[in-house]
């Protein structure tokens, strides 16, 4: 499982960061399932630092992205870069794979990254701290059974009327699956997304719906 | 817990709190009714899975080039954290009793549990100031918004007042009415200038709330809806 050669066979050959060409070109991500999950394990298993540096090359310039859309400069967004792959290098051991996504862990860690650097500037960091307000996924996991119970409803004419609020993503992933009755799998792979986002989007999608079309109380 | 939370917030106000980019006051509220709602802690983790994939799959240049090199050396320079370290945390984290912070709130002689995610600040409020059946203790909030505890006695009215900037309440244990609802444990209420209202607290039990008024603002048609549409999720 360690042996690098037979690692980039599972990861599959178009995110092989070595074989990448060394341009500054922009590049769309192509994400196989699983493939920074189990770097992740490696990672806290064996301190495995070429499994880290395939993280660092992938997920440090998106956070740098992130990070400059949220600060508005540069030198922030690189301080908030560092110290999040430090926690992701030095924590690796917390990821559960079963909570989540690798880079949903990693977006966690980032927005506590930077609500913590934002409160410390203020010296306010003492009063709430991002340890307080995320509860870190160790919120019991709940029933699946709500979203079961709305798929009834959906099927409801009034509903057709709020489809097009819906964010795209979130509209997308509903009519493959409401309109095109594709199951959470062939939409997870036709769109190249994970099963889990699938479902999460179509929970989110609902619930949108379900404000739609409770309306406002006054 | 047995109450069913009916008042929530809403999506927009979830997004806001799970991308962190919510004022810290108003995180902290919706953290506590998540600490209630099994529902909103659903579609938290669903709004943070989607924010995990938008940062995958954002376009980005290659990390190439000496400044990036300088950073993964030296963070691969930094020694890891020992897994018993690492577990101890994570217990501390998830323990029902958070370093610095206190568990229990007395009131008079009224004792209430204090959700996790007000254990730290609770442990810093300012003295109680009573008057006729209602107490409140402020705590460290910002310029923009003030966070305080209320404590309304059985069969105490608060008196009908208006705001000029949100007033947001989190009900922490009892219960309480107004002109436009029956709000226990964990619901939110969300109210704006053009709302008057009367809480009471008709029930046996007092009544402990968490809240937020927000400096005054320029208020947009719908502002209500876009916060808290009150939404029911079981009829």
């Amino acid at each position: 499982m360690l042996d690098p050669q037979q690692r980039s066979g599972h990861y599959g050959a178009e995110i092989s960061l070595q074989s990448r060409p060394m341009t500054t070109q922009e590049i769309t991500p192509a994400i196989a399932a699983g493939q920074w999950e189990e770097a992740l394990a490696i990672v806290a298993l064996h301190r495995d630092k070429s499994a880290y540096a395939e993280l660092f090359r992938y997920f440090a310039p998106r956070l740098r992205a992130f990070g400059i859309k949220m600060f508005g400069n540069e030198q922030q967004a690189m301080e908030m870069v560092q110290d999040t792959m430090l926690n992701v290098w030095q924590k690796a051991a917390l990821f559960d794979a079963s909570r989540g996504c690798a880079s949903t862990w990693i977006f966690t860690i980032a927005r506590n990254v930077r609500f913590d650097m934002l409160r410390k500037k203020q010296s306010r960091k003492d009063d709430i701290s991002a340890d307080d307000l995320w509860a870190d996924g160790d919120y019991p996991e709940q029933e699946d059974n709500q979203s079961q119970q709305w798929d009834v409803h959906l099927v409801a004419e009034k509903v057709a009327p709020h489809f097009h609020a819906l964010p795209p993503a979130q509209r997308l992933v509903m009519e493959k699956v409401y309109l095109d009755e594709l199951s959470h799998q062939e939409v997870s792979e036709q769109l190249g997304i994970p099963l889990g986002t699938v479902k999460s989007r179509i929970r989110l999608a609902l619930d949108r719906l379900r404000e739609a079309i409770d309306g406002p109380r006054s | 817990m047995a109450h069913v939370v009916k008042y929530h917030p809403s999506i927009s106000l979830l997004e806001q709190y799970s991308e962190g980019t919510l004022a810290p006051e108003l995180c902290l509220i919706v953290a506590a009714h998540l600490d209630f709602c099994p529902h909103c802690q659903t579609l938290h983790r669903d709004i943070e899975a989607d924010l995990g994939c938008d940062l995958a799959m954002q376009k980005a240049p290659l990390a190439d080039g000496s400044q990036w090199e300088q950073m993964l050396d030296q963070i691969l320079s930094a020694e890891p954290v020992p897994r018993d370290v690492l577990s101890k945390q994570q217990a501390l984290h998830s323990a029902d009793n958070k370093p610095g912070g206190v568990s229990e709130l007395l009131v008079g002689a009224h004792r209430f549990t204090v959700p996790r995610s007000l254990q730290r600040i609770v442990a810093k409020r300012n003295k109680w100031l009573t008057l006729g059946g209602i107490s409140t203790a402020k705590l460290p909030g910002s310029e923009e918004n003030h966070l305080s505890l209320l404590c309304i006695e059985t069969d105490t009215e608060v008196p009908l007042h208006t705001h000029k900037g949100l007033e947001i309440t989190l009900v922490l244990a009892g219960e309480m009415v107004d002109e436009m609802g029956h709000y226990a444990a964990g619901d939110l209420i969300i109210n704006t200038p053009d709302h008057t209202h009367t809480p009471k607290n008709i029930a046996a039990e007092p009544c402990l709330c968490l809240s937020v008024l927000t400096a005054p603002l320029e208020f947009k048609q719908g502002l209500t809806r876009l916060l808290n549409p009150l939404q029911r999720f079981f009829y």
